[in-house]
Order: structure tokens, then sequence, then C-alpha cells
């Protein structure tokens, strides 16, 4: 708008010549000069166009000015518009409170003094005129900020969408670290509403013996301004724990002080699960070497001394007493001899897989359980139907049916039968043919909350004993081979028994059409 | 007893097994020659009749299997069993005609060398 856009200035006088007399005046101000000569008109001008200031002659024939500004002002348009009193009559002080009551801006009286009359509608028509740009700034204000709103809102919406993609969960807290913001991802975890977990009360779903010092640490961070970094687990909405790597940025204002904390955390289960595994695959190929050696430096003297009992046996000159005691010697390091075959054999692992005998491992794992079988009372049904050759490593198969072996045995403390199937067979999955070992028991059985997690990490129904881990580790070994483990539990009319059932593969895979020729 | 004692040469670096391990196989019938090295025993076979060598695996210098493959290498019609202290099969002990673990004990050795000998039984003498 450009600096000086002439306004309207509304004269009204029921006499001619005084508007033009004060049309002459005003000329030099450049506005635009209306004139009415009564009310009436002077109110059909207000009504069409706008206008900035009226002069208006106190006294008029058919209509007061004081009247005509009463009903000026009865418009909520005209509310502001100035208004000048013209007044040949000497006005009273009372008189001027009236105007100004009514509204009257100003008054001039006459004889007009044409500089002061000019100067006045000057001042009152620039006043418009700066009103009107003011009001006009305003709107286009108004609409930039509907624009940057609109624009905002797009890009929260983009944001938010962002947000909720992204793998992380992800969360926003004021300055004092209480979250006010979670993003969609979160609440798909842990199954909770904002609600739930407003504010500080994110701690319901950590782990509580991790709590304090995720807390200890996190308030440290929100006092220094350091980047957090932590990591612990999470309880997701099944009620099973999550490990999670942890991060919050401070988000700092212009000033630098901070202004929130925007936050993530990072399912890590996965890695640390295989970190786990890893360290105790390496510890057990670290005992295994250990094993070894110890199994080495043992055998020699042993096989020395079992000689020597050889050589005792029947010796001339030992009488019966003599005699007697070397044979029970002899048979003690039989035992020893025996003990360091089976558990010293257990650990040691090939480079590359060698042809195994099933059989053999299982053999192997019933004699490492020979002592608790018979302390629980538990009879062994074996029924082996074949050999089971693979190829394969046995230190590993090994302690994969030691852990189902043991499981089964730990089950039935009160004794029971513990029956152990190796057969040739067929997977029901995808026709190759293999071996199937079965391990049966007659012990407490395996309840139906518990059957999905079995094989989970870190589930266990043994209370303090066992990590947990055992199930898992033997899947993933299996799966290693191609093969499968599966359980089944049931109680029938008081009798309960659950079977677990390996089957490995022995037969490379077969091709999909034959797969589907098999199926058909 | 009248027939030819079969000979067996017994190899191992260590004295107080080696001792042992001849008065046993002596007990069961054989005679027998010891020696302490690769070397030793290799020199023995080739300067007389032997039945069998009896060699430990791990020995300082030449393992048991590298002797067990010059022996066959020399004296193919020679058998060679191999005794060890660990429980694995090594590389390559297949080239002797049995591998005995010493945690076996020794009437499971007698009877092996009875068996590579072809002999019956009862020359265990037990």
């Amino acid at each position: 708008m450009s600096s000086h856009e002439s306004v309207n200035i509304l004269m009204v006088d029921d006499q001619p010549g005084k508007l033009l007399s004060y049309e002459a005046i005003l000329g030099p101000l450049h506005e635009n000069l209306l004139k009415a000569n009564s009310g009436r008109e002077a109110l059909e001008q207000l009504l069409k166009v706008d206008i900035a200031v009226v002069l208006m002659d106190v006294s008029m024939p058919d209509i007061d000015g004081f009247q005509l500004a009463d009903m000026i002002r009865e418009h909520p348009r005209f509310q502001k518009t100035a208004i000048i009193f013209i007044s040949a009559v000497h006005l009273s002080d009372l008189d001027r409170i009236k105007g100004y009551e009514r509204g009257a801006v100003d008054y001039i009286s006459v004889p007009v003094i044409p500089e002061l009359l000019r100067a006045k509608v000057s001042v009152f028509a620039e006043l418009y005129r700066k009103t009107q740009q003011l009001e006009k700034l305003n709107r286009e204000l108004e609409r930039r900020v509907a624009e940057r709103t609109e624009e905002l809102r797009e890009s929260e919406s983009q944001f938010r969408s962002l947000a909720n993609s992204i793998p992380q969960l992800a969360w926003m807290t004021h300055p004092d670290g209480s979250i006010f913001w979670y993003n969609q991802r979160w609440y798909d975890y842990t199954g909770t509403t904002f609600e739930d977990v407003k504010g500080w009360a994110w701690k319901t779903v950590h782990h509580p013996d991790y709590l304090h010092e995720v807390t200890r640490k996190f308030q440290h961070c929100l006092a220094s301004g350091e980047a957090w970094e932590d990591t612990f687990p999470l309880r997701g909405k099944d009620g099973n724990y999550r490990w999670f790597l942890s991060r919050a940025l401070p988000i700092r204002d212009v000033n630098g002080k901070v202004v929130r904390w925007f936050g993530t955390n990072t399912d890590i289960t996965d890695r640390k699960l295989a970190e786990e595994a890893l360290v105790k695959s390496e510890r057990l190929a670290a005992m295994g070497r250990l094993a070894g050696i110890i199994a080495h430096e043992i055998n020699n003297p042993l096989e020395a001394i079992s000689n020597a009992f050889y050589l005792l046996r029947d010796h001339p000159s030992l009488d019966e007493e003599a005699r007697y005691y070397s044979k029970l010697a002899e048979e003690e390091l039989a035992r020893v001899a025996h003990i360091t075959k089976q558990t010293l054999s257990f650990y040691r692992e090939s480079q590359r897989p060698i042809p195994i005998s099933l059989a053999d491992v299982l053999d192997n794992v019933i004699e490492l359980q020979s002592r608790n079988l018979h302390v629980s009372s538990v009879t062994l049904d074996k029924r082996f139907q074949t050999q089971g050759k693979i190829q394969g490593y046995p230190g590993e198969l090994k302690q994969v049916f030691l852990n189902i072996i043991g499981n089964a045995v730990q089950a039935m403390p009160n004794g029971g039968r513990l029956r152990i199937g190796l057969r040739e067979s067929t997977s029901r999955k995808n026709g190759r043919r293999g071996i199937r070992v079965s391990v049966c028991d007659t012990g407490i059985g395996i309840p139906r909350e518990n059957a999905k997690r079995l094989f989970e990490p870190f589930f266990s129904t043994k209370e303090a004993k066992g990590t947990g881990l055992g199930l898992w580790i033997s899947r993933g070994i299996i799966q290693k081979y191609e093969g499968s483990i599966r359980f089944r539990s049931i109680a029938l009319a008081g009798t309960k028994a659950t079977c677990f059932s390996v089957f490995i593969p022995t037969a490379a895979a077969t091709e999909p059409t034959e797969i589907a020729a098999l199926v058909a | 007893m009248g027939k030819h004692k079969a000979v067996i040469v017994c190899v191992d670096d260590e004295q107080n097994p080696l001792t042992l391990r001849k008065l046993v196989l002596q007990k069961a019938g054989y005679e027998v020659l010891t020696a302490n090295s690769g070397k030793e025993a290799l020199a023995l076979v080739a300067s007389r009749k032997v039945d069998l060598v009896l060699s430990d695996h791990l020995m300082p210098g030449m393992h048991g299997t590298e002797l067990a493959e010059q022996l066959k290498a020399e004296h193919p019609n020679l058998p060679v069993i191999l005794i060890s202290g660990v429980n694995d099969l090594p590389a390559g002990s297949t080239i002797a005609n049995a591998f005995v673990s010493k945690i076996e004990g020794p009437d499971a050795l007698c009877k092996e060398v009875a068996a590579v000998l072809n002999l019956p039984l009862d020359a265990c003498g037990n």
C-alpha cells in the first residue's frame, strides 16, 4: 500500500457556500472530499463508502449535529469514525462534554481558521490511514500465519509418518525428563496407551532389576545436558522382556538452553542372544580343548597303572589277601577309566563333520544320566531300530540329547519311564529321509500356556536351575542339520506323557516338484 | 605253547608305560622288544624279523602315525597298531591296522593284538 492513499472526508453542511469554503481549505491535503447537504445525505454517503473523517455543522435545520452523531455511532461500523463538529455558536464546556459523550472527536469554532481545520482533519485522516494500513498488515500477517500453520501441519504430518515408521521406539521429553510424546512403535511394542506411560510412568515397563541404574544415568544426563546412552530390557505387551540400546539427545534453542530431549530405543535382543550363544560355544570349545589335554595327561598314567594291576593278577608272590586288595584297586581304577572316558570325551569337538552313530551318542548320554535315572527310580526303555549313522559333530549332538534326556529325567523326580526310540523315518514336512530320535517321559508334563514359549531363549520352568537357553540352543543346533525338534505333552485318564521328537535328515532336500508329488 | 612266539616291537618315549606294556605283552605270551623313538623302532625292524609294531602316537620327533607310514612303505606286510592317550582317531591313523585307546585297558589291548596277528585269543594267556 502506498504511503499516501487518499481517504474520504465527508463534509456535512446545509449551506453549500460553507461546503465550498471547506473544500478550498482542505484541498491541499489531497484527500477525497465528499459533500452532504443534510443529515440524511450524510448517512447515505456513510453507508456507501468508507469515511475517514466526518466534518459536520452542529446546527443544521433538519437534524441536529448531535443527533446525527448519535445515529452515526449507533452503527457498529462507525463507532470509531472521526467526527469534527463545526459550530458557529459558542459552545460551553457543558456542550462540549455532551459532544464528547456522543463520541465526537473534536470541535472547531467559527470563524474557522484554515490552518487549524487543515491540521485537525489531517491528523484524523492520517490516523484513519494508519489504521487501515495496520488492518491490511494484520490481514496479511494472518494469511501468512495460516500458510505457515498449514506448512507446519504438513511438516508435522510428515514427521509423524517418519516417526511412526522407523523401526525404533521413539519419544520426546520436556527439559525435566518427563515424556510427552511416544511414537506408534512404542505403543505397539509395550501394548500401553499414553495415559499409562506419560511423564515418568515409563518406569512401569522397565525390568525392576535395571530400573534404578537406568533412572540414575538418565537423570545425570538431564542435569548435565550430555547425550544419553544405555542398554536395558523393556517389557513387551506379551510380558516378555527384550533388550534395547537406548539413546537420547538434547534439543536446544538459539540460546543453547535445552527445550526437549529426543530419544530412541533400538531392539538388540537378537544380537545379544547371538553374542551369548557365541560366548557359550566358545566356552564349550575352550573346555573341549582343555578336556582333550587333560584326557591325554590322565590316560597315560592310567594305562600304566592298569597294566601294573594286570601284571599283579594271579602273581605267585601275592597271598589271598594281597590279591584281594589288588583286585579291588583294579576295579576302582576301571571306574576311573570309565569316568574319564565318558566325561572328558563329551566336550571334544572335531574340526570337520565326521561319521557319527546316533546310537553311540545316545548311549553315551544315557551313561551320563545313569546315576540320575537310578536316584529317581526311572526305568529305561531303549528302542533302537537303527544305528542312526549321520555326518556331524558329536559334541553338539551330545549336548542336544543331554539337554532333552536330562529334561525328561528331571520331569520324573519320583519315578517313571523313559523311552528312547531311534529309527529311520521320513520328514512330515518335506518327505526327506532321515533319522528320528524320540525321548518320551511319564513325568509332570508341559502345561499348555508354556508350550508356545518352550523354545524361547530365557524361558525356563526350572525355577533357579537352568539358564532357559538349553532348548533354544538345541533347536538351533538341530536346525543347522536342517532337522527339527517337536514335542507333544498329553494327559489322559490320570497318566501324563511328554514326547520330544528330533528329526535329522540324511538325504539331500528334494526338488520342489518332487515334494508336490509326495504331498499330492 | 611250543610254537614260535610272535615278536612285537613296543615303541614309547616314556619309560614306565613302556616297561609295563612290555610286561603285559610278555605275560600274554609274546616276545617283546622295546624302542624309545620312531628312529629306534625302524632300526630294530630293519635288523631282524618282527611280527608286529605297537607304537604310542604322541612322541617327540617322529609321531606314531609317521612311523606307521614309513613302516608301511618299507614293510607293507608288517602289521602296525597305534596306541594313544587321546580319545579321538588322529588324522592319518587309518594307515595303521588298528588304533587302541590307552583308556581301554590291558585286556582290550591283548584282544586287539591277537586279532591283528590272527591268533586265537588263548594266546593271551588268560
